[in-house]
């Protein structure tokens, strides 16, 4: 039956071609603007890290100043004190403090120009915990991280640019004042959202071109570039008295917990570390320290640009306005044809048979506009990135995925049925007799 | 226009068919509106003065890439040759060293509050700075005096000096010892921190026990688009002293004269590029940090201006769609009309009344729709707010555009023959 009515539909469509290609162009339109939109949106809304997001924790301390408020319920990064005081837990599978900070690279002369590069000081945990892929070499160990060994991570570009690309695994790379051992080649790595760091940046970033033991800011006294807080003037000058005994707040800290029970176990370890603190005078505001989920993490923090929701709302009214549009064409064809319909019924098909044979059409052009759509916001999406270049320097911040494509045939779907079903409606329940008369 | 009334009751025999052009008009109506406002938000944002000579300023950084080179000594060199560079290059009207950039992210916040008062702390947006300040953005002193040279080299030894000892501090932190400095202000801060002037000679302090003393009262100045709280935009304090922290180097405003930025940025580039000395050196145009910081409101600019042309270009077609429709089904009732002595301009005037009260009728029904997702728009995503002049802006646009795209049709429709009537079809 399905393959009788699809062979009607196709005729139908031959019959007026020009009618057709109007109504899929209309629905194409309509389409390819809701999915540009939702795409833009998605690429902030969506789960950075599918494998892993349901293990990675944000951890915050509330160690702020106990006369002022803070302008956050609890400060968004924690101080060096704190990050050593929880490093020193099991409890975690994996776990890094990190920051970032900008760095003088110095490649052999001839080689490359030298250069300021934005630099991630992390635990060798950070390439397992966020699946961080390599071309070549892998991450350091935790043996490295105690010895404050100099070695480095490369992202593909730096890579490129000082070391003309190829394997650098085991060269040597002069950073600031030291010479650096090269022990892993990233490949290439572009979360749309830079989900690992949400302090420091607005959201669609670019990963850094170097990754450094984070052991390594006390001896090399690295000043953070990222977002930094402080309510307590230093007790003495230099970097140590700053930046290491302060309670400036400076450095992220993130867990991977496997279980829930695991994540209690955590938090309770995390209290009791503040607890202690309390004891020599420290934390002096109520117990409140969070370990966020990373999904809850990116809402705290408003990894979606609400201009983007609204978008996304106008360009679904903007689908609708084109489903109306068809529901009208469709209406003007569809009761052209009601002679013919006579002429179907008196002959035995049913009403239903009218209406599914109706609806059916209405579906198969709104698929097609729906296929059209989705290559035309393919491409569209294309330019968008490239527009946006200039903001985050690189041009693949707006990907289309499957969830996307799922998107566009479902629009389409509900466009053609929101079009469709009023029409379909109306022809199957023409009277017969009327236009037999006619004749 | 006595035709309105029947062809209101014609309309009414085809609901769905009219109401489904109705719905539509409103709807467009509601989307347009809202886009418009947004953009219009956008581009308010994007084009707000920022009072400087923003097309005759750069930014002129040289940054140390050696550790050796970032020694004091060196560095003070460095500084000084850079500032002869840059003063020697043709075309360059004033300089100013600081760290503040007009449409820039560089942002540094302190809190401070009139010496003795028991007032809350003032947030204010504090830079170093050296000679040149009023000369290079383009105000006045309106009060005082602003920094020299000798005031910069002064300061920073005593700032470095203060810094190198050991201090005292009390239960709460707060040291012992305290450091006086000039600063210079901005009317705007100077009035919300201390009333009604003379200020030269106030007072400010901080938590950490530094005295700021006013020297000088600047005319404006403004800093868009950085807090949502834009009076605190204006709220500056300069102080005379070289940041020499952490590889900064050197980093400069530079005014140009008059239309030289592009050439003096390129000479400047080569100037400061020292053989033998591994550095980065940027100059960057004001107007290029500008689009750069504008990047997502330009971006909304543009994606909702495409949309606002489809959609009006969509809804056009379904106007004339539904036109050509009409005409098409009156065929033979327009032959009859004519056959019995209506004129073209009758025929022509019935299509366009009606067409007129379905964009009225869609109109009516999207002024309270356009509100009503208005309304969401504000509240859950902060969006921009809907006025009426510009509601009613689009509706004339909608109207236009309603009444244009009915007339090719509606004319086809008047020029069916009267012989028509008599035809069999």
């Amino acid at each position: 039956m399905l393959d009788y009515h699809l062979k009607l539909v196709g005729r139908s469509l031959r019959q007026r071609p020009g009618h057709a290609l109007l109504v899929v162009a209309g629905i194409a339109l309509g389409v390819a603007v809701a999915t540009v939109f939702s795409a833009i949106r998605h690429s902030f809304a969506k789960d950075p890290i599918p494998s892993k997001s349901g293990v990675l924790y944000y951890v915050r301390m509330d160690s702020w100043d106990p006369a002022h408020p803070n302008f956050e319920p609890v400060p968004s990064q924690v101080t060096y004190m704190d990050a050593m005081g929880i490093m020193r837990s099991s409890i975690p599978v994996r776990q890094s403090v990190m920051t970032r900070a900008e760095l003088n690279v110095i490649p052999e002369p001839g080689k490359a120009h030298p250069s300021r590069e934005p630099t991630r000081l992390c635990f060798g945990d950070f390439f397992t915990m966020f699946d961080v892929p390599f071309e070549y070499g892998s991450g350091w160990d935790r043996k490295a991280d105690e010895a404050r060994d100099p070695v480095v991570v490369l992202s593909k570009d730096l890579n490129d640019r000082v070391f003309g690309g190829g394997n650098s695994v085991g060269k040597v790379l002069r950073i600031e004042d030291r010479d650096f051992r090269v022990v892993g080649v990233l490949a290439r790595w572009s979360p749309s959202v830079l989900f690992y760091d949400l302090v420091s940046r607005r959201a669609p970033g670019t990963p850094e071109a170097l990754f450094i033991p984070f052991n390594l800011v006390g001896p090399m006294q690295i000043q953070s570039s990222g977002s930094q807080a402080n309510w307590k003037p230093a007790a003495g000058p230099g970097y140590e008295a700053e930046y290491l005994q302060g309670e400036k707040t400076w450095l992220q800290m993130w867990v991977e917990l496997p279980t829930a029970a695991k994540v209690a176990e955590y938090k309770d370890f995390v209290d009791a570390y503040t607890m202690s603190q309390k004891k020599v005078g420290r934390f002096q505001r109520p117990l409140d320290n969070r370990v966020t989920p990373l999904l809850e993490w990116m809402v705290d923090r408003g990894a979606v640009p609400p201009e983007t929701t609204a978008m996304m709302i106008v360009a679904i009214l903007f689908l609708s306005v084109c489903a109306l549009n068809l529901m009208g064409l469709l209406m003007a064809k569809f009761l052209a044809r009601a002679p013919q319909i006579g002429v179907r019924r008196a002959l035995g098909a049913r009403r239903w048979d009218i209406f599914v044979l109706h609806l059916l059409e209405c579906e198969v052009v709104a698929l097609a506009g729906g296929a059209v759509g989705f290559v035309a916001a393919w491409l569209a999406l294309f330019g968008v990135n490239n527009y946006v270049k200039s903001m985050y320097s690189r041009s693949d911040v707006f990907q289309m995925d499957w969830t996307m494509l799922l998107f566009a045939v479902v629009a389409s779907l509900a466009a053609g049925l929101m079009a469709g079903l009023y029409p379909a409606y109306r022809v199957c329940r023409l009277s017969p007799s009327t236009y037999l008369k006619l004749q | 226009m006595e035709e309105l009334g029947p062809i209101f009751r014609a309309m009414l025999r085809n609901k769905v068919k009219f109401g489904l052009i109705v719905v539509e008009i409103a709807l467009t109506l509601a989307v347009v509106a809202n886009c418009a406002a947004m953009i219009l938000k956008a581009r308010r944002e994007i084009s707000q003065p920022s009072g400087f000579d923003d097309e005759n300023l750069l930014i002129v950084t040289a940054r140390p890439l050696d550790s050796a080179m970032r020694k004091d000594e060196s560095l003070a060199d460095m500084l000084r040759r850079d500032r002869e560079a840059v003063r020697a290059t043709p075309g360059v009207h004033a300089m100013l060293e600081t760290f503040f950039t007009p449409w820039g992210p560089n942002l540094t916040t302190t809190g401070v509050r009139p010496a003795e008062s028991t007032m809350e702390q003032l947030t204010v947006q504090s830079y170093p700075t050296g000679e040149g300040l009023t000369e290079t953005l383009g105000i006045n002193l309106v009060e005082g005096r602003e920094f020299s040279r000798e005031d910069v080299d002064r300061d920073t030894q005593r700032a470095k000096v203060f810094n190198a000892t050991q201090h005292e501090h009390d239960a709460r932190g707060k040291p012992l010892t305290s450091f006086e400095q000039d600063v210079v202000i901005s009317q705007a801060f100077a009035k919300h921190a201390f009333g009604d002037g003379p200020y030269v000679g106030r007072w400010l302090d901080d938590e950490a026990g530094t005295l700021f003393h006013v020297v000088g009262v600047v005319d404006r100045f403004y800093k868009p688009g950085l807090a949502s709280d834009a009076r605190s935009n204006e709220h500056v304090m300069f102080y005379a002293d070289r940041d020499e922290s952490y590889g900064r180097g050197f980093r400069a405003l530079v005014r140009t004269e008059p239309g030289q930025a592009v050439l003096v940025a390129r000479d400047l580039e080569e100037r400061l590029a020292r053989p033998g000395e591994p550095r980065q050196i940027k100059v960057e145009r004001i107007p290029e940090v500008r689009t750069t910081h504008f990047g997502p409101q330009r971006l909304v600019t543009t994606l909702m201006g495409v949309v606002i042309a489809l959609l009006v270009l969509v809804t056009a077609l379904g106007i004339a769609g539904l036109t050509t429709f009409s005409v098409t089904e009156r065929t033979r009732q327009i032959g009859t009309r004519r056959a019995l002595g209506a004129t073209t301009g009758d025929i022509l005037r019935y299509f366009l009344a009606e067409n007129w009260l379905l964009t009225t009728l869609g109109l009516v029904l999207g002024f309270g729709l356009a509100m009503g997702l208005n309304v969401i728009v504000v509240s859950v995503f902060a969006g921009a707010k809907l006025n009426v002049p510009l509601l009613v802006l689009s509706m004339i646009l909608l109207w236009s555009v309603g009444l244009g795209s009915a007339i090719a049709p509606a004319l086809r429709g008047a020029r069916i023959s009267p012989a028509v009537a008599t035809r069999n079809i």
